[in-house]
């Protein structure tokens, strides 16, 4: 069953981006959000690693919370909006939110 | 059937009340007979440490408490290898009797689970 | 604020009778508490309030039903460790009753 792990903590103050990209599932998604959305800041070693992540697994960033940090995401992640975030929670079987 | 439910608990037992949350869903969830699982990662190996003191800083004992979750049904414990090998925790040291898993076996772990929440 | 005055003692109780401190618990303030339920401490209630606080000292916590029969159960045999024979010795809520009149706190997980 497929998860969307949702992430909203900066990756530079704690282990959940780490922790969570070593337990992404072949078809899991990954929603950044909030202060994790900074995971895209250019040249960081976190933005590279999302950027190698294998093409099954499905990158978003929230666009507001991109937008307030003047953050412009990379090719690989798609960009969706707040009903693009309740659709990706009803798409994914589960959703994972790392609180 | 219920929905099985996978609490994961990543904070130390000192960080502030994320462990006791993590052990307050499972215990309640327990005791209605939920399928509940309950998986330690990251700082939350650390609740499982022998030999902590709690009433060095006025805190209740949340190892104590966790000795009771097979008591209240809470049978499916287990615990990140890696977590606790950067740690340095050995698994047959732990106060709590868990399945210590590889990241791959995590994986397939939350995938069986209908719901899952990380403390 | 309530309480129960117990051999010339003044014990502290919560707004649910429970104790305050679980220092002044004692046989005499069991049955004191027993008492304001309108209950008879017999062997068979001895033995499970006695249970209790070993339940207590081990785990600092003060068990719903389902974890408190599968502790008697456990202990005592399932003679003693079913939901009838405690529900009966304890006005049909063991959990509760049962806590407060060993002078633990009340059960929080238990609705």
């Amino acid at each position: 069953m497929a998860t969307l792990h949702v992430l909203s903590h900066s990756p530079f103050t704690d282990s959940r981006l780490s922790s969570c990209l070593r337990l992404l599932g072949p078809a899991d998604g990954l929603l950044l959000c909030g202060d994790a959305v900074y995971a895209l800041q250019p040249g960081s070693a976190q933005c590279q690693a999302l950027d190698l992540m294998p093409d099954g697994i499905g990158l978003f960033a929230l666009d507001e919370d991109l937008g307030a940090r003047a953050l412009t995401a990379p090719a690989r992640i798609q960009v969706v909006d707040y009903p693009g975030f309740v659709e990706l929670s009803c798409r994914f079987d589960k959703v994972n939110s790392w609180l | 059937m219920a929905k099985s439910l996978l609490i994961i608990s990543r904070q130390s037992p000192w960080s502030g009340p994320s462990a006791r949350e993590a052990l307050d869903i499972a215990l309640a969830g327990g005791a209605f007979d939920l399928p509940l699982g309950l998986l330690f990662l990251d700082d939350g190996v650390l609740q499982l440490a022998p030999a902590q003191q709690p009433a060095a800083v006025q805190q209740k004992d949340l190892a104590a408490n966790l000795q009771a979750l097979p008591l209240f049904g809470v049978e499916s414990l287990y615990a990140s290898a890696r977590s606790l090998q950067e740690r340095g925790l050995e698994p047959r040291a732990l106060t709590l009797a868990v399945e210590v898993l590889d990241d791959a076996a995590l994986i397939a772990l939350i995938d069986r689970y209908d719901q899952v929440i990380t403390l | 604020m309530k309480h129960l005055i117990v051999a010339g003692r003044r014990i502290e109780l919560d707004k649910d009778g429970y104790l305050l401190a679980l220092a002044d618990w004692s046989a005499p303030v069991a049955e004191a508490l027993a008492q304001q339920e309108q209950l008879t401490l017999s062997d068979e209630h001895w033995q499970i309030l006695h249970l209790l606080r070993a339940f207590y000292a081990e785990f600092q916590l003060s068990p719903a039903n389902r974890p408190l029969i599968k502790y008697v159960a456990l202990k005592l045999g399932p003679e003693k460790g079913n939901s009838l024979h405690l529900n009966l010795l304890f006005k049909g809520a063991p959990a509760k009753l049962a806590a407060k009149l060993a002078g633990l706190p009340k059960p929080t997980n238990c609705l």
